[in-house]
């Protein structure tokens, strides 16, 4: 059976609804090349490296307006336009599989299950930025995954997918599975190509940007598993149909991890711009908060995005509605908790994790993070002062937008929003020395 | 030698598919705490040797990455995630019920040598919280029952 | 000096390596123009905004930028606002463009700015009363200029502590002379990216991650690398201090003086720090000059200072009563020697009188103890070389005129291929060595390295050959062949050359000399294709008794690929002074130029024989040289046949020696007479390109030692010849002399060369190389306790591989053993040497490795034995 127990919406996939990556999710040998061949799979790529110039490529998946899905949300085809031209330097493109936020468990899924059309997207973005060697960078903790991967690897190299004159069209391919060694700041790209090369995961200073100047200072293109999950149905159904789904500006589908207070959590593929609500409470989804409590906020995007209170959630789940309500879609991690939460207390379980994935390289991110996290555990455990809540909102302030990578930005937008959000339980939290709702959360 | 010829061989295998050496630094590292369940000087040392990267870029990057425990551990690492989606789910209680279990605190070895207890952040199991990985192993959407079945059997294995 | 134009002034001596590279890349440099604070300026594209403010004497405040390193933008200080970001952004990675707006000094800007000086301030001791920085500190400086007056942070401030940790000052000892306080660190990285970087170390790195992050020595090594130094220099904090400075002067009663350095010829720029009342230099730091040093400095430069101050000197004349040296006065000491001298010249003639002077000294010193023989005692018999063995005496040949050919060191910065032959270049030349590996850094030079033993300064090299020893000049030929036979120069010179190159083909001479032919064979492709080249000729070569026919073969080379046109082919001078000894006719046969121009100035110009060193030491034996008078040299130590020399010495009538401190020549001395250090008065020297620089008095000579033109005039007038009317008269001589045209002519056609093999020897089978120890350089350095602390004693240095078979660990004592002698030193087992050659270090007198060398020998041969206890 399969290696993680966790809920998927395949059964919903269908033609009909366009949705496409979850399709065989449930399928338990999926993972094998046979299944995945007869299940269509890699005539994407033999159709790319047999019919379509890398241009033609690129401009397809541009068409087809899909954008990251990491959390930045940068239009895959340009990305890959940046790539220079003339260029005699090796090109190299890498996955990101360093899925490391907080509320994140989708592209294990996609690794874990179908993860030849991981590759096989790989391999059409490799050709159209015309490299040679590309990588997958595994979190190292996703043992099932690194063996999934190579173990499909091998059979992609043994069929022919991969390696020299690939189908006779004269183009080689090699692949790594390259395994990280538990750090979230490799999955901030720079940090992530400082990693591949052997060194501390710090980021990087841009420019120049990686698709310039990346691994070991040759053009290289980082995308996120589910992006190019993505790649090789745009390739076979066409970048008009990719775009018939969502929104303008949000094409396709998305994956979101839905976790935390409710019934159902799992993960789930729906088209963007599905409404937030529907997400939660929909029995087919997330069935409604836990021992039907009332809903209390909701991280729509992964833990360093801003908060959403309950009078928000009418929202649909696509970038720009996110980012009209001051957050944003993130990597699609929906992590919900009701009425008895305290919001301090989350907000210090998420300032920890970013203290403990700080780098250490800018100031600000790596001295801010250490003190907010002593004036919140201070808060927590009822010996806050007066002055703490405006003394945090500074630091907050000292640290957005001051640093390298985003997660100085990260580790303060969602404190940001859970003071502005919920100030009066902070304030109550430090007049009354202890929290406004039980938080201590049983396990069965 | 710490390395058995069997990893070094693994590291020179995987370090000759990169196109730099250093490049092999983490899976050589991880392949290196796969066999010694650890990691130190003395093992930087050599897989320094091995790939040929200066000793201090390796004694860098280890201490940089925080999957490879620098002491010895017990026979079963227990790495409970008491990040958010699981605290949200009974993390915190997870965690005192294992200390409760096997008798010693988190970040302690029990007595036997066979459990080590440890909190980590996120492991990416935040759909099947709580969760916890156990060497190489995940356990997840975890109860006090399953909690109780998973250390039985680790027991029983010895 | 304001911190802001001391900023303005080192940023503005040049452009920054990465605005270097960025202008040459894009070739024909364009310039941008933009506003900073309202005011217009105009800079080269690639410029960044922080250098670009610098044009306009505008400081941005940073702690993590270096002008030399790659920018890292980690540190956060150095924000600007820019029109039309929304956020900050650093100045130090942030390039200029046309139109930008920039203001340096905003409000937005002075928050950001504050607010990161509040954060590094979180964790940071604040101990300033007890800090050496104090005073020099940038986190103090900009703290005073931007921070609060009081910390917001009511924690407990995060302290290291553990084991090593165990003064109230948390100090951590990371090196022999390092000294790490982590608390006191603020995480600018800089000393982890310089010490890789710049200098290609790796004892030295930042570990844990976050806010736990440390700066610390390799686990279980030392940070002892020959550039360590500069780590300390570049820290802008107290974090590494060395045990130099510490705790034995505020930095603000100390004065500055600018002068040189004195143990390599490049001429780094440094400042001394002395007190007046002490009288007393109390360090040496950079005074950066990018056409030379680039603001680096080795460890021999920054710490050799220490023998101005060492209780050892030399502080009076000395005379031999009775078999034993007492003190004198200057008078009874210059009589003597006047008396004697004259003696030698009336009864025997001036040509029994000889000298050594030290290519260490200043030109007036030089000079006068030139004029001193050639125009008083009337002899050619003088020279400054005395480390080489079997000197030529014809100023016209070509190892001199590769010695001539003119060298810039800033052209390894723009070379596109540098070739490094024969030089074991960090002991030899550290500042060019960093110099190539900045190249390196910032463009795609291809660089080789060709030695007879494997170096650590290859380690720059794409490709690192190490050829057998003794096959220099095979190794020339198989080039120019390799060149010839892939038709990369044209088929006539190519049928010249094989002409002349008859006694082997390129097979064999490869074979020959252990190299593989892919190998020549890709050097040769670089030198034919190469833009601009550096062709580096280093001491290997000089000091080899084949040194002629291997610069017959280089100036084959050079003629057949045309080098010295497209860039620089030269033996580098080897101390502070050579260039100027060469230049001032310090050679028993100046050239015809110099002399010409000597007998100008002088009226007259002695026609007397001219013997280099080692002929005056065969002389001495042959009792037909009486008199000798050394300025400043050892040769009882560094020439390269110990017992040769001393015969010599010791069968002369009388012997004259000018030291700083009492040597293994004084001791053999009748009158010793007491030598100022370089510290103690000014003077100028030309560096390895010929420039002339000068450094000035720090403080005043210690006891009665005088400077060598002082102790050179002085003797003059006790013959009753003055040297000179006055100063000026001799700086005009001087200067007529150093503006003399010297460049030789390149080579315009092929000489024959003929191949010298030294045959193996089964009884003493391993080579042996004396060098200089990575943390000293001649004879001197062994009376600067820091340097000392690197290394004390002699060793010899082995290969993993000999060291097995001989069952040799390290430490062990080994006896090295060869036909004149044999000396007993501890094991050193270099992870850098791979073949059957050992080195031993030449700078420690208990330990004289020249009596192993034999003067007529080409490679110096020994046998190893364990000494076992």
């Amino acid at each position: 059976m399969f290696y993680s127990p966790v809920i998927t919406n395949a059964s919903e996939v269908s033609d009909a609804n366009g949705l496409h990556l979850f399709r065989y999710v449930e399928d338990a040998q999926q993972h094998r090349i046979e299944q995945y061949e007869q299940h269509g799979g890699y005539s994407a790529l033999r159709k790319v490296l047999t019919s379509m110039t890398p241009e033609a490529v690129t401009e397809e998946v541009k068409k087809s307006g899909l954008r990251g899905r990491g959390g930045a949300g940068f239009p895959a085809g340009m990305k890959w336009g940046f790539v220079p031209k003339g260029s005699t330097k090796p090109r190299y493109l890498c996955c990101n599989a360093d899925e490391s936020e907080p509320g994140t468990c989708k592209d294990r899924v996609l690794m874990e299950r179908d993860p030849h059309a991981v590759i096989e997207g790989m391999a059409i973005a490799a050709y159209a930025i015309g490299c040679h060697l590309m990588f997958i960078y595994i979190r190292g903790e996703f043992n099932h995954c690194i063996d999934r991967m190579e173990a499909a690897m091998a059979e992609a190299y043994a069929r022919g997918h991969l390696g020299k004159n690939i189908y006779g069209a004269g183009y080689d391919l090699d692949m790594i599975v390259h395994t990280g060694g538990g750090a979230y700041i490799c999955g901030e790209e720079t940090a992530l190509l400082n990693s591949l090369e052997g060194e501390r995961g710090m980021s990087r200073i841009r420019p120049p940007f990686p698709a310039i100047e990346g691994l070991y200072a040759c053009p290289t293109i980082v995308n996120n598993v589910e992006t190019l999950a993505a790649v090789p149905h745009i390739i076979n159904r066409g970048a008009d149909w990719y775009r018939s789904l969502g929104t303008e500006r949000s094409t396709g589908t998305k994956v979101f991890s839905l976790s935390g207070h409710v019934k159902r959590p799992g993960n789930y593929e729906v088209e963007m711009s599905f409404p937030l609500k529907r997400l939660i409470y929909d029995p087919a989804y997330g069935g409604g908060i836990l021992g039907d409590k009332k809903l209390k906020g909701v991280i729509p995007g992964g833990a360093s995005t801003p908060f959403l209170t309950p009078d928000m959630v009418d929202v649909k789940l696509d970038y720009e509605s996110l980012a009209a309500v001051g957050s944003m879609l993130g990597s699609g991690a929906v992590i919900v908790f009701h009425e008895e939460t305290c919001i301090v207390w989350v907000i210090l379980k998420l300032i920890h994790f970013f203290r403990h994935e700080s780098c250490g390289k800018c100031t600000p991110c790596r001295e801010g993070t250490a003190w907010l996290e002593q004036i919140i555990g201070r808060i927590e455990h009822g010996q806050g002062k007066a002055g703490d809540i405006e003394m945090i909102e500074e630091i907050c302030g000292n640290i957005l937008g001051r640093t390298i990578c985003p997660l100085g930005d990260a580790a303060v937008m969602p404190i940001q929003s859970a003071v502005k959000h919920w100030r009066d339980e902070w304030q109550h939290h430090i007049v009354h020395r202890k929290c406004q709702s039980p938080t201590t959360f049983a396990f069965a | 030698m710490i390395l058995s010829q069997d990893s070094i061989r693994q590291i020179r295998e995987k370090a000759a598919r990169y196109p730099h050496a250093k490049s092999a630094i983490l899976p050589a590292l991880t392949i290196a705490c796969r066999q010694v369940g650890h990691l130190n000087d003395d093992i930087y040392e050599e897989v320094a040797q091995v790939i040929n990267v200066p000793f201090v870029e390796i004694a860098e990057a280890a201490s940089f990455y925080t999957l490879f425990p620098k002491q010895p551990v017990g026979k079963y690492l227990i790495q409970v995630c008491h990040n958010i989606s699981c605290a949200l789910l009974g993390a915190d209680a997870l965690v005192e019920y294992l200390e409760q279990k096997l008798g010693i605190k988190k970040g302690e070895t029990s007595a036997d040598n066979l459990f080590t207890l440890i909190t980590v952040e996120c492991l990416g199991s935040c759909c099947t919280a709580p969760a916890m990985q156990i060497n190489q192993d995940f356990y997840e959407n975890l109860t006090r029952e399953k909690v109780d079945h998973i250390l039985d059997e680790l027991r029983v294995r010895v | 000096m304001s911190v802001t134009d001391d900023f303005c002034l080192r940023v503005n001596r040049t452009m920054t390596e990465a605005t270097k590279q960025a202008a040459t890349e894009r070739a024909p440099a364009q310039t941008v123009s933009l506003t900073i604070d309202g005011r217009p300026v105009t800079v080269i594209r690639g410029t960044t905004v922080l250098e670009a403010a610098a044009q306009l004497g505008i400081h941005i405040p940073s702690f993590c930028w270096h002008p030399k390193l790659k920018p890292v933008g980690a540190c956060r200080m150095c924000y600007v606002e820019i029109e039309r970001f929304p956020k900050l952004q650093v100045s130090c990675a942030t390039e200029a463009t046309d139109g930008m707006v920039v203001l340096t000094d905003s409000d937005k800007v002075r928050q950001g700015r504050r607010a990161v000086l509040e954060f590094i301030l979180v964790n940071h001791p604040l101990d300033c009363p007890t800090c050496d920085k104090g005073g020099e500190c940038d986190l103090q400086n900009l703290t005073f200029a931007h921070g609060f007056d009081d910390s917001r942070f009511e924690f407990q401030k995060a302290r290291f502590a553990g084991p090593g940790v165990t003064t109230t000052f948390d100090d951590l000892r990371i090196g022999p002379e390092i000294i790490l306080n982590r608390n006191r660190c603020i995480l600018c990285f800089k000393c982890v990216r310089a010490n890789k970087e710049a200098f290609g170390e790796y004892d030295l790195g930042a570990y844990e991650r976050g806010n736990s992050t440390e700066i610390n020595a390799a686990p279980g090594h030392q940070v002892d690398n020959p550039f360590s130094g500069n780590l300390v220099e570049i820290c802008p904090v107290g974090a590494l201090t060395n045990t130099d400075w510490r705790y034995k002067i505020r930095v603000w009663l100390t004065k500055t003086t600018p002068s040189m350095d004195n143990f390599f010829s490049s001429g780094a720029n440094i400042l001394f720090y002395k007190e007046d009342h002490q009288n007393r230099v109390f360090r040496v730091t950079s005074r950066r000059n990018d056409e030379i040093d680039d603001g680096w400095l080795a460890d021999v430069t920054r710490y050799g200072y220490q023998i101005v101050n060492s209780p050892e000197r030399l502080v009076t004349p000395l005379i031999k009563k009775d078999g034993r040296l007492v003190p004198a006065s200057w008078e009874e000491a210059l009589q003597l020697v006047a008396q004697r001298f004259g003696d030698i010249k009336e009864k025997k003639g001036g040509v029994c009188i000889g000298g050594l002077a030290a290519p260490y000294l200043d030109n007036a010193s030089l000079y006068s103890f030139a004029r001193f023989f050639r125009t008083v005692i009337r002899c050619n018999n003088i020279d400054f070389r005395s480390d080489y063995r079997m000197l030529p005496d014809n100023p016209e040949s070509q190892f001199s005129n590769l010695c001539s050919r003119p060298f810039r060191i800033a052209d390894i910065d723009d070379s596109d291929v540098t070739v490094i032959f024969g030089s074991d270049l960090i002991r030899e030349h550290p500042g060019e060595y960093l110099r190539l590996r900045k190249a390196r850094n910032f463009g795609h030079p291809r660089i080789y390295s060709l030695t007879p033993y494997a170096v650590k300064s290859a380690d720059v090299a794409d490709r690192a050959i190490v050829y057998k020893p003794g096959t220099e000049e095979l190794v020339i030929n198989a080039l120019c062949l390799a060149a010839a036979e892939q038709g990369l120069v044209d088929s006539s010179a190519a049928a010249q050359l094989k002409d002349k190159i008859s006694s082997h083909t390129f097979a064999e001479a490869t074979r020959r000399c252990g190299v593989s032919e892919a190998d020549l064979l890709a050097v040769a492709g670089s030198l034919a294709e190469g833009r601009m080249v550096t062709f580096i000729v280093g001491e290997i070569v000089a000091q080899s008794k084949a040194r002629e026919t291997i610069a017959t073969a280089i100036a084959n080379l050079d003629h057949l690929l045309g080098l010295s046109r497209r860039g620089q082919v030269a033996v580098l001078a080897r101390y502070a002074n050579s260039k100027g000894a060469e230049r001032l006719g310090l050679l028993p046969r100046p050239t015809e130029a110099i002399a010409k121009e000597l007998a100008a100035i002088w009226g007259d110009f002695p026609d007397s024989p001219a013997y280099p060193t080692d002929a005056m030491a065969a002389l001495m034996k042959k009792g037909e040289l009486d008199g000798f008078f050394i300025l400043g040299a050892n040769p009882m130590m560094l020439y390269p046949d110990r017992a040769f020399m001393k015969e010599g010495l010791e069968k002369l009538d009388f012997l004259v020696v000018c030291d700083m401190f009492e040597t293994e020549t004084t001791a053999l001395a009748d009158v010793v007479l007491p030598l100022s250090s370089w510290a103690e008065f000014t003077g100028d020297y030309v560096n390895l390109e010929g420039r002339v620089q000068r450094a000035y008095q720090a403080v005043k000579p210690s006891g009665q030692s005088r400077p060598g033109f002082e102790i050179m005039t002085m003797l003059a007038e006790k013959f009753g010849e003055p040297l000179f009317e006055s100063a000026e008269s001799m700086a005009q001589e001087i200067e007529r002399l150093l503006r003399l045209e010297t460049t030789p002519k390149t080579p315009s056609e092929f000489a024959e060369v003929k191949v010298s093999e030294e045959a193996n020897d089964d009884a003493y089978p391993i080579a042996l190389f004396v060098v200089d120890d990575a943390h000293h350089s001649g004879h001197l350095t062994e009376k600067a306790p820091s340097l000392t602390s690197f290394a004390g004693e002699a060793y010899v240095e082995m290969s993993p591989d000999l060291a097995a078979r001989m069952e040799i660990e390290n430490g062990d004592a080994v006896r090295v053993e060869a036909e004149s002698g044999r000396i007993i030193v501890p094991a050193r087992i270099s992870e850098h040497l791979n073949t059957d050659v050992i080195l031993i270090p030449r700078n420690f007198s208990a330990t004289p490795v020249t009596s192993l060398l034999s003067r007529k020998r080409r490679v110096d041969r020994v046998k190893l034995l364990k000494v076992d206890h």
